[in-house]
C-alpha cells in the first residue's frame, strides 16, 4: 500500500513544479546564481566568525589569523555556501529533512536558452557542454599566462615581472592546465558521449554529476585568485614540493585547497562513470562490445578513484604543516621530506594516464570511423588500457631518480617504466594498422588524431630516454622535461581533446563546424607546436634548467625563437574559438550521423533527444564493424520526430 | 602490393635519414668532461637510434596510408574488414619488449658503474642554501669555498646536504645530478676526465633566486689542485 501512496504523492505535483512564492522571493531564495552569491558571502562570514569565536574561547593570540580564516571561511565554507546556493543540494536536503522532494519534472534536463547552462542541470549532455566551455575558458587563461612568461623568457634576465610573479605564473599555468583543462575536458567529452554510447538515458547519478561540475569553477577561481593574496600566487610549481611549499607566502594555501575541490570533482565523476558503465549498458552491450572510448573512461575512472586521494592527502599534510604547525615534512620536527614526493607522485604519475587514456579512447573512435575500418586488434586495445592501468601504479618513483631516494628502488622503477612502452606501443601500432588499406577521410578530427599519433610517439620516445636512469640523471629538471611533458600533454592530450571536440561538435550542437578553418587550425597548431617545444629538448640537454626566469646567454637566440613560435601557437587557438562560436551560432545544420559512424550516439538525432533514446536500443554486435556485410552494432528505432524537431528549431 | 611495400620502405628511409640528420648535425649534448657522462652518452645514442627507427616506421605508415588511401569526402565505400592479425600483434608486443629490456639492462649496468665508489675517491661535501652552493673538502682541511675545484682523472665522491629547501646539484658537462635534501644526505660520483671551466647549476626550484643559484666548477690538473688546496688551507 505504501508504494501506491508514494506514486500518488508523486503525481500530485504539476509537471513544472513552482514553489508557492512570488518571483522576487524566488530570485533570492530559489536555487540560482543570486542565492549562490549571497550564500557564498554567508558561508565566508560563518567561517570567519567560527574561527574568531574559537580563537577567542581558547585565548589564542593574535585573534585575527588571516591564513586560518581564509582556509575555513573562503576555501571551505564559502564554496559550500555557493554550492548550496545554486541548488546542488536541494533535492538531497529535502529528502533528508522529510519534506516532499520535487518529483523529477525534467526541468533539470535539456537546455533551451544559453541561460540554462548557468543553472544546476542534471542532463549529462548539458553538463558535458558546461564542462567543455568552462575548461576551455581556463585553457585560455592558462595559455595567456604561458604567453606572458614566454615573453619574459624571450631574453635572459628579468624584463616584465619579478621572480615571485614568474614562479607564480609558471605554477598557476601548469595547475590550471592539468586540473582545470585536460582532466575535466576529458570528463566533459566523456560526460556527453559515454551515456549515449552505452545506450543509457543519462549517467547513473545525474545530481552527483551536476555537483561534480560545479566544484570545478570553485577550484579554478581559487587557483587564479591566489595572485591577489599578499605575497603573490603559489610559486613552488604545480608539484608544490615540500619544504619549499611550506615556506611560501599565503598563495600556497590556495593551491593546497584548490586541489581538494578539483580532486573531489574528479573522484565523484569517476565513481559516476564506473557505476554508469557497469550498470547502465543497454541490453546486449557486453564489455567486449563497448566502444573503446567507454573502455578508456572505465580504466581512467579506476585510476582516478584509486589515485586521487593521495594528492589530496599530500596537500592536506602540507597545509597542516603550514597552518597547524604539524611536521609531516619538516625535518627539524622529525618529518620526512621525500615522503611528500612519494605520496605526490603516487597520484601524479597515474594522473599522467588519467590525462592520456581518455584521449586514447577518442583517437580510437576517430581513426576507426574516418578510416572506415574496424579498429585493429580491438581486444588487445582494451587489454592494453588495463595493462597501463596496472603498470601505471608501479612507476611513480621514476620522477625521483635524482631525488635522493633509496638507491635500490631505481632499477625496478626503471624496468616498470620501460615496460609501459609495450602496451603504449601496441596502441600506436594498432592505430596505424587501422589506417592500413582504409578509406581515409582527412577531416579535422582525423588530422588531429593523426597529429596525435605522430607527436605522441615523440613524447613516448623521449619518455624512453627519461626512463633510463642514467640519462634521466643528466636530463631531469631541465627543459628536456618541459619538452617531454608538452609532447605528451599537448601533442598527446590536447590534440585528442581537439579531435574529440571537432568529432562530436555536430552531435552536441546540431550544427557543423567549418572544415576549412578547422584545417587551418590544425596545421598552424601542428607546426607552431613543434617549433615551440622541439627546441626545448635541445636547450634542456645543453644545460638550461626548468622553472627559471633567467638563463645562460648562450640560450638567448633559441629562447627568442621558442617564444615567437609560442605566440603563433597562441594565435592558432583564436581560429579554433572563432570557428566554434560562429559555427555554433549559424553553422550548417548537421545530419544525425555525418561521419557514418556505428556507435550508438550517432544513431540518434543531432543534438540527441532529451532522454537520448526513444526506445532502449538492443546491442547485437561490435561497435566498429565497418566493411562487414550486414553487420550491425545495435537495433533501434530512429528518432524521426526528434530529428524533425531539431531541424525546425534551427530553421 | 610489392610496389606498395617498396614505396613504404622508401618513405621510411627518407624520414629515417632526415631524423637521423637532425640527431647528428646538431650538437644536442654538451661536451662530456667526465667518465660517467661518457657512459651516459653511450646509452643516449643507443636510445636515439632506437627512437629514429621507431619514429620512422610510425611516420612512414601514417604518411603512406594517407597518401595512398585518402578518399574524397563524398566517398561512401568502406575499407576491408580486417579485425586484427595475431602474428603482427605478437610481433609488436615482443619486439618493443626486447628493445626496452635491452635498454634497461644497459642502463642498469651504467648506473651501477657510475655508482661504484673507489676507496681513494676525493670526498667533497656540497651544501645547498638559498641561493648559493658551498663546497667543503673534509679530508683536506677545515675550509669551504663557493667555487668547486676538482682534480682531473680522480674520482670525486659528493655528499650533498641542504640547509633550507631542496636544491639540485648539476654540472651539465659532467652529466651527474643529485638533489640536496634537508634532513638526509645524498651522494653521487663524478670522475672528471678533461680540464676546463664549467657551470654548476641548481635544477630544483628553490625559491625566488633559483635561476641565479649558480657557481663555477674548475677541473684542473692534480698539481694545480694541490696548490689550490694549500692556498685554501692557509
Amino acid at each position: 500500500m505504501t508504494a501506491t501512496h508514494h506514486e500518488q504523492d508523486a503525481h500530485q505535483y504539476p509537471a513544472h513544479f513552482e514553489p508557492p512564492h512570488g518571483s522576487t522571493w524566488n530570485t533570492f531564495f530559489g536555487p540560482g546564481l543570486v542565492r549562490g552569491a549571497w550564500m557564498t558571502g554567508a558561508g565566508f562570514l560563518i567561517g570567519m566568525l567560527l574561527v574568531l569565536a574559537l580563537r577567542w574561547w581558547w585565548g589564542w593570540e593574535p585573534l585575527w589569523n588571516t591564513e586560518v580564516i581564509l582556509v575555513v571561511g573562503a576555501m571551505v565554507l564559502a564554496p559550500i555556501g555557493f554550492l548550496a546556493g545554486i541548488g546542488s543540494f536541494d533535492y538531497w536536503l529535502h529528502y533528508i529533512s522529510g519534506r516532499p522532494t520535487q518529483p523529477e519534472d525534467h526541468s533539470g534536463h535539456g537546455a533551451k536558452t544559453w541561460k540554462d547552462y548557468f543553472r544546476v542541470n542534471t542532463d549529462h549532455k548539458v553538463i558535458g557542454i558546461q564542462y567543455l566551455v568552462t575548461t576551455f575558458t581556463f585553457f585560455t587563461i592558462a595559455g595567456l599566462m604561458a604567453m606572458f612568461f614566454r615573453a619574459e623568457l624571450a631574453q635572459p634576465g628579468l624584463q616584465f615581472v619579478d621572480s615571485q610573479t614568474f614562479n607564480g605564473l609558471v605554477s598557476v599555468h601548469a595547475t590550471l592546465m592539468i586540473f582545470l583543462f585536460i582532466i575535466p575536458a576529458f570528463a566533459g567529452l566523456a560526460n556527453f558521449a559515454v551515456p549515449l554510447m552505452l545506450g543509457a538515458p543519462d549517467m547513473a547519478f545525474p545530481r552527483l554529476n551536476a555537483l561534480s561540475f560545479w566544484l570545478l569553477p570553485i577550484a579554478g577561481l581559487m587557483f587564479i585568485s591566489s595572485f591577489l593574496a599578499p605575497g603573490g600566487a603559489f610559486g613552488a610549481g604545480w608539484t608544490g614540493y615540500a619544504p619549499l611549499a611550506e615556506g611560501q607566502p599565503l598563495g600556497q594555501t590556495f593551491f593546497n585547497m584548490g586541489v581538494q575541490w578539483a580532486g573531489a570533482s574528479s573522484i565523484m565523476t569517476a565513481l559516476n562513470f564506473l557505476v554508469t558503465i557497469i550498470t547502465m549498458r543497454a541490453p546486449g552491450m557486453t564489455f567486449w562490445r563497448m566502444p573503446l572510448l567507454v573502455w578508456a573512461n572505465f580504466t581512467t575512472s579506476l585510476l582516478v578513484v584509486l589515485a586521487t586521494p593521495f594528492i589530496a592527502g599530500s596537500q592536506f599534510f602540507v597545509m597542516f604543516d603550514r597552518v597547524m604547525h604539524t611536521s609531516f615534512f619538516v625535518p627539524e620536527g622529525g618529518g620526512y621530506v621525500l615522503g611528500y614526493q612519494h605520496i605526490f607522485w603516487f597520484y601524479s604519475h597515474p594522473a599522467v594516464y588519467i590525462m592520456m587514456l581518455p584521449g586514447f579512447g577518442i583517437v580510437s573512435e576517430v581513426i576507426s570511423s574516418m578510416s572506415r575500418k574496424p579498429i585493429f586488434g580491438y581486444r588487445l586495445m582494451a587489454l592494453s588500457l588495463l595493462g597501463i592501468l596496472v603498470l601505471g601504479f608501479s612507476v611513480w618513483a621514476h620522477h625521483m631518480f635524482v631525488a635522493g631516494m633509496a638507491d635500490w628502488l631505481r632499477v625496478p622503477m626503471m624496468i616498470t617504466t620501460l615496460l609501459i612502452a609495450i602496451p603504449t606501443g601496441i596502441k600506436i601500432f594498432s592505430w596505424i594498422a587501422t589506417l592500413w588499406r582504409g578509406r581515409i577521410h582527412l577531416t579535422t578530427p582525423m588530422l588531429f588524431a593523426l597529429g596525435f599519433v605522430t607527436m605522441f610517439v615523440i613524447g613516448g620516445l623521449s619518455g624512453i630516454y627519461l626512463g633510463s636512469v642514467p640519462i634521466d640523471i643528466a636530463a631531469s629538471d631541465t627543459y628536456f622535461i618541459v619538452a617531454h611533458i608538452h609532447y605528451v600533454l599537448f601533442g598527446g592530450s590536447v590534440f585528442t581533446i581537439y579531435a574529440g571536440v571537432y568529432y562530436w561538435f555536430p552531435k552536441m550542437t546540431g550544427r557543423m563546424y567549418s572544415e576549412t578553418l578547422g584545417k587551418w587550425h590544425f596545421w598552424l597548431t601542428f607546426l607552431s607546436f613543434n617549433a615551440t617545444f622541439f627546441p626545448m629538448h635541445y636547450v634542456g640537454l645543453r644545460g638550461m634548467p626548468r622553472r627559471v626566469f633567467d638563463y645562460d646567454e648562450a640560450f638567448g637566440n633559441m629562447n627568442l625563437f621558442i617564444s615567437i613560435a609560442s605566440f603563433v601557437l597562441g594565435a592558432s587557438f583564436v581560429l579554433f574559438v572563432y570557428n566554434m562560436i560562429t559555427s555554433w551560432q549559424r553553422g550548417p545544420v548537421a545530419e544525425a550521423n555525418p561521419w557514418r559512424a556505428r556507435t550508438l550516439e550517432w544513431q540518434v538525432s543531432s543534438p540527441p533527444p532529451i532522454f537520448n533514446f526513444d526506445e532502449i536500443p538492443q546491442v547485437v554486435g561490435g561497435p566498429y564493424e565497418y566493411g562487414v556485410p550486414g553487420a550491425r552494432h545495435a537495433i533501434l528505432t530512429p528518432t524521426k520526430d526528434a530529428q524533425k524537431e531539431a531541424e525546425e528549431v534551427h530553421a | 602490393m610489392r610496389k606498395g611495400i617498396v614505396q613504404l620502405v622508401a618513405i621510411g628511409v627518407v624520414i629515417g635519414v632526415a631524423v637521423a640528420l637532425v640527431a647528428v648535425l646538431f650538437q644536442w649534448l654538451p661536451e662530456s668532461a667526465s667518465e660517467e657522462f661518457d657512459r651516459i652518452q653511450d646509452i643516449y645514442w643507443l636510445a636515439t637510434w632506437m627512437s629514429v627507427v621507431i619514429f620512422a616506421i610510425v611516420a612512414a605508415v601514417v604518411v603512406y596510408s594517407v597518401w595512398k588511401w585518402r578518399v574524397p569526402p563524398d566517398d561512401d565505400a568502406e575499407g576491408p574488414p580486417i579485425h586484427g592479425h595475431t602474428g603482427l600483434e605478437i610481433a609488436w608486443t615482443a619486439v618493443p619488449a626486447i628493445l626496452v629490456i635491452a635498454l634497461g639492462i644497459v642502463s642498469a649496468v651504467v648506473l651501477s658503474k657510475n655508482g661504484d665508489t673507489k676507496d681513494d675517491a676525493l670526498q667533497v661535501r656540497a651544501i645547498g642554501q638559498q641561493f648559493a652552493w658551498k663546497f667543503e673538502y673534509p679530508e683536506l682541511g677545515e675550509f669551504s669555498t663557493g667555487e668547486l675545484v676538482l682534480p682531473v682523472d680522480q674520482q670525486a665522491h659528493f655528499t650533498m646536504e641542504a640547509v633550507d629547501v631542496i636544491h639540485s646539484f648539476w654540472v651539465p658537462n659532467l652529466g651527474q645530478k643529485m638533489d640536496a635534501v634537508p634532513g638526509i644526505e645524498t651522494t653521487i660520483n663524478v670522475t672528471p676526465n678533461r680540464t676546463g671551466d664549467f657551470a654548476v647549476v641548481c635544477t630544483e626550484l628553490c625559491g625566488l633566486g633559483h635561476a641565479t643559484m649558480r657557481a663555477r666548477a674548475r677541473v684542473v690538473t692534480q698539481a694545480e689542485f694541490d696548490e689550490w688546496i694549500e692556498e685554501q688551507q692557509t
